[in-house]
């Protein structure tokens, strides 16, 4: 008799604890206070691209460990991160996601402010920009923010290390891709959504190989494609992960078909497949011709914005450009075939650990860092408990 | 002023049986304690065995919380999983209805069969050096038991057999539960707003046929208040019974003919069992109705109603059935939108306060409009609580 | 609209004396077609006059239709409509929800000097109709 007993549910697996992850991760409160302040409030955060914010003035707004920010780029060209609330009154800033603004206005006051967070007229004194009010009041609230390799991270934390201290080899996997020979890459893809699941089973479905399973796409074009010897996991201090020897046919899924070899991006071939999830909200992923950067940010245990974008060259033909968001959308548009399934998956694991009736997770799969091994999750839970001081197996315990 | 704020906390001059505080309906705590000492020990209708006609039909839902599966295994014996897998988690079945030999997760493609036990395992070379193995991944069984064609579950491996805890309670559907003949025609479900015991009460509550057009017509007139009884048994399961219909009363509606009774019924026969603490079952000579209530929180609800037949029905005979079930008792029905109209009120009522508590203190020696069978729900749930209905908030007994 | 503005006479109006109704709609849960609402001509005057008596939702249903597909048998006497339709509940406080989604089979009677509905087949997606409805979709 095989199947168990309902009372044994709680019962932990006879594993290694390192095996293993409580369902409280996902839905405890404590536990999520805990990864706001000592995770992300910690860690550098991918914030957008540069691209996105081209010119002086050009800014982005996104949400980030609860916290509404900005960035925007300065007359002098600098990249900068602020709260996006006046410092006066609290009310929002910038209303929209993008935008272009000399001024930031407080939408309460008419408090102003410029590009380096500086009060340019105030409620007191309204166009005299070097009076002694305007000096004292409180400029906007800045966080610390670096670009690498077109990459805009940003952090919470005033006291961070550089960020790449943080990334360390991180990005090593994509040394040929972002190199210096010249190639500037650019968005032209962007899509959020939310997911009601923790944040955390997002970030699981693409540190998790094993699931290679539930896509048909990848059933068919990537399982066979290369010896499952032939792929090689990494893992970096910090949490950082990364994927390399994966191959795709993808001739082998109906309605798609083998790439152009001309158009992969430098440094890759047209079926090469990597990635490389940065601890503990990003991922990117390379498929030859496209690249997808994914973000996730936790609304509450439950719920999470899911933001994906994908790049091409700055410039490229506009023949190359549909050609790369065809294939993008293939897989990870919003009407793909593999990442509506990943969605799915994690709200699946939602309905499960949300309410408890799931406790735990196995995460015990050893191929020696190939094939399908869990050896990435094993990873980033180890990071995760370092960074939360709870223990991931059993999160009450500290 | 006779009631005004200063004395509106005063409870009535009444035995604590007549009186039920609006904190049973708002009270957190309660709640949570209800999962654990109701919901956790008692027998829950999971379905009807027609649900699950073949071998290996499954039927899927939501338990408190809680996913499950009931599938007819191989051997026709029903059984109950919890509907998670055992590797990452996640929920396994997702449609509510199907019929599989294996089921299979979606997610790494880990499959169970009918007894819950692991039987594949996608790779499984990865998992030697962990220890791993296929036999301690079972899925978790819920004990399971069918009692006149109905399918229990219950969370408490040591709850007594189901046929215990309904004692004699069906007794009034031997004939026609018992007949082995029944089958699902109608199925609805819906969340509403209100807590859970409201929905109950619509039907444990005789005296509010006043709000329904449909029965002041046909049937506060029918009979004699006299000869209903109103009767309670062990485990706190009541009984409303010797009500009549006149159906040609209400403008659109015809007399029942005899000759499309359910087994055991006569055609303008009405009478209801509440099975405690969740389930109703109400016969109306041609059709049978089953309601289940399930909690999602304390102030939401899922109200599930199933429509019984026969199931050898001819297609004629079935339309008929059906449109005798959704007069009354359909969502375009006359009588269950009143209802559900009714708990939905109440809730306003209870939600912050402005009602303190409700009386069920009406006395008619077990006839006519008599609260006996509200009474007889409240003493059993107080039992089970631990709790006073009039004064819940202080827990008179520990575990 | 008749129905909309709970105008039970001009919509009964609109109905030949052959009316057929029915609200159909499949259930997943128990694998079966159901039909929630069963009404003739004359079931549906009398079902539709007991309305008012009735303690129903409150507030206001308003339906959306859009044709796609109108079909006239040879000798132009019957019409076949197909229609989608919304139905979106507004309560007192004027909070808009939808609350059913479906499909209108219809049969329209074109011999008379005037067109009238003959046959309706409302078929519903939406199968939690929280408190539900006196009032036919
Ligand atoms: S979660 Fe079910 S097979 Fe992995
Ligand atoms: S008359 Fe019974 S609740 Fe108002
Ligand atoms: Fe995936
Ligand atoms: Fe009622």
């Amino acid at each position: 008799m095989s199947a168990r007993r309902y009372q044994d549910r709680a019962r932990p697996p006879n594993l290694r604890s390192e095996d293993y992850v409580s369902g409280q991760v996902y839905r405890d409160d404590g536990v999520f206070r805990d990864e706001l302040d000592t995770v992300l409030g910690k860690v550098w955060h991918f914030a957008c691209h540069v691209s996105e914010v081209p010119e002086p003035g050009d800014y982005r707004t996104f949400l980030h460990a609860l916290q509404p920010l900005f960035v925007i780029r300065g007359e002098d060209e600098k990249l900068r991160c602020f709260f996006n609330t006046c410092p006066q009154c609290g009310a929002r800033l910038l209303g929209d996601g993008a935008g272009t603004a000399a001024r930031l206005r407080c939408v309460r006051h008419p408090g102003q402010f410029d590009w380096s967070g500086r009060v340019v007229a105030s409620a007191q004194s309204e166009d005299n920009a070097e009076s002694d009010v305007l000096s004292a009041a409180p400029r906007l609230r800045e966080i610390h923010a670096e670009t690498k390799n077109g990459l805009v991270f940003v952090n919470l934390d005033d006291a961070a290390q550089p960020l790449d201290a943080f990334l360390g080899q991180g990005l090593e996997i994509f040394d040929g891709v972002f190199g210096d020979d010249g190639v500037e890459y650019e968005v032209f893809h962007f899509h959020r959504a939310t997911v009601k699941a923790n944040w955390k089973a997002w970030q699981e479905t693409i540190v998790d190989l094993y699931h290679e399973f539930m896509h048909v796409v990848l059933r068919t074009t990537q399982m066979t494609a290369a010896p499952m010897s032939a792929r090689d996991m990494r893992v970096y201090p910090n949490g950082h992960l990364a994927i390399g020897g994966l191959k795709a046919d993808y001739d082998n899924y109906k309605g798609y078909s083998a790439r152009d070899g001309s158009a992969a991006f430098p440094g890759l071939t047209v079926d090469d497949a990597r990635f490389t999830p940065l601890f503990p909200d990003t991922t990117i992923i390379t498929r030859g011709t496209v690249m997808r950067i994914d973000t996730v940010t936790p609304l509450d245990p439950h719920r999470t914005i899911v933001e994906s974008r994908g790049l091409g060259i700055k410039g490229e033909p506009e023949a190359d450009r549909l050609m790369r968001m065809r294939h993008h959308n293939d897989y990870w548009g919003p009407f793909g075939r593999n990442v509506p399934e990943d969605a799915f998956a994690a709200e699946a694991c939602e309905k499960s650990f949300g309410k408890g009736a799931g406790r735990y997770q196995i995460i015990a799969r050893d191929e020696g860092g190939r094939g399908q091994d869990d050896l990435m999750l094993r990873a980033y839970y180890k990071a995760w408990s370092e960074m939360t001081g709870r223990l991931a197996h059993s999160p009450g315990n500290t | 002023m006779e009631n005004s704020a200063g004395t509106r906390q005063t409870l009535p001059e009444m035995p604590d049986t007549h009186v039920v505080s609006g904190a049973v309906y708002t009270d957190k705590a309660i709640f949570e304690d209800e999962k654990r000492r109701v919901f956790g020990q008692c027998w829950h209708l999971a379905c009807h065995e027609s649900e699950l006609g073949e071998a290996y039909d499954y039927r899927t839902f939501d338990y408190i919380g809680t996913p499950l599966i009931a599938i007819r295994g191989g051997d026709g014996v029903v059984r109950t999983f919890m509907n998670v897998c055992s590797h990452r988690g996640a929920k396994i079945i997702q449609e509510p209805s199907g019929n599989a030999k294996r089921l299979t997760c979606f997610y790494h493609l880990w499959s169970y069969d009918d007894r819950g036990n692991c039987v594949d395992i996608p790779r499984p070379e990865a998992y030697e050096s962990s220890g791993l193995k296929k036999d301690d991944c079972g899925l978790f069984e819920v004990r399971t038991e069918t009692h006149l064609g109905l399918v229990f579950i219950n969370l408490d491996d040591k709850a007594p057999p189901v046929a215990d805890y309904i004692g004699a309670a069906l007794d009034p559907f031997a004939d026609s539960l018992g007949s082995g003949e029944l089958e699902v025609f109608h199925y609805n479900r819906a969340i509403l707003h209100a807590n859970w015991k409201a929905w109950q009460e619509t039907n444990l509550d005789l005296y509010h046929e006043w709000m329904h057009v449909l029965l002041r017509r046909t049937q506060v007139g029918e009979g004699s208040m006299n000869t209903r009884v109103v009767k309670s048994f062990e485990n706190g399961h009541t009984m409303g019974g010797g009500l009549k219909a006149s159906y040609d009363k209400y403008k659109g509606m015809a007399a029942r003919d005899p000759g499309m009774a359910l087994p055991g019924l006569g055609p303008d026969d009405f009478f209801f069992v509440d099975l405690w603490p969740n389930a109703a079952l109400l016969a109306r000579g041609t059709a049978i109705r089953i309601d289940v209530v399930t909690p999602i929180d304390e102030k939401t609800m899922l109200v599930e109603w199933r429509g019984l037949g026969l199931k050898g029905d001819s297609a004629d005979v079935r339309r008929t059935r059906m449109q005798h079930h959704n007069q009354y008792w359909g969502p375009f029905g006359r009588n269950v939108p009143e209802d559900a109209f009714a708990a939905e009120a109440c809730e306003l009522g209870f939600r912050h306060g402005a009602a303190t508590r409700q009386l069920i203190a009406r006395e008619e020696g077990g006839k006519g409009q008599d609260d006996g069978m509200l009474r007889a729900w409240y003493a059993e749930w107080a039992r089970r609580m631990g709790r006073s209905p009039a004064n819940p908030t202080n827990a008179i007994a520990p575990d | 609209m008749a129905l909309d503005a709970e105008d039970f006479t001009a919509f009964i109006d609109l109905c030949s004396t052959e009316f057929d109704y029915r609200i159909t709609v499949y259930s997943p849960e128990i694998r079966k077609e159901m039909i929630w609402l069963d009404q003739d001509y004359e079931g549906m005057r009398a079902l539709l006059e007991m309305v008012p008596q009735h303690l129903k939702r409150l507030g206001t249903l308003k339906r959306h239709v859009s044709v796609y597909i109108i079909d006239h048998d040879a000798t132009a006497a019957i019409a076949t409509v197909t229609s989608s339709f919304i139905v979106t509940h507004t309560d007192p406080d004027g909070v808009s929800q939808l609350f059913v989604a479906g499909t209108y089979y219809d049969e329209v009677d074109c011999r008379g000097d005037r067109y009238l509905l003959k046959r309706r087949r409302a078929h519903l997606e939406t199968r939690d109709l929280g408190i539900g409805s006196h009032i036919p979709i």
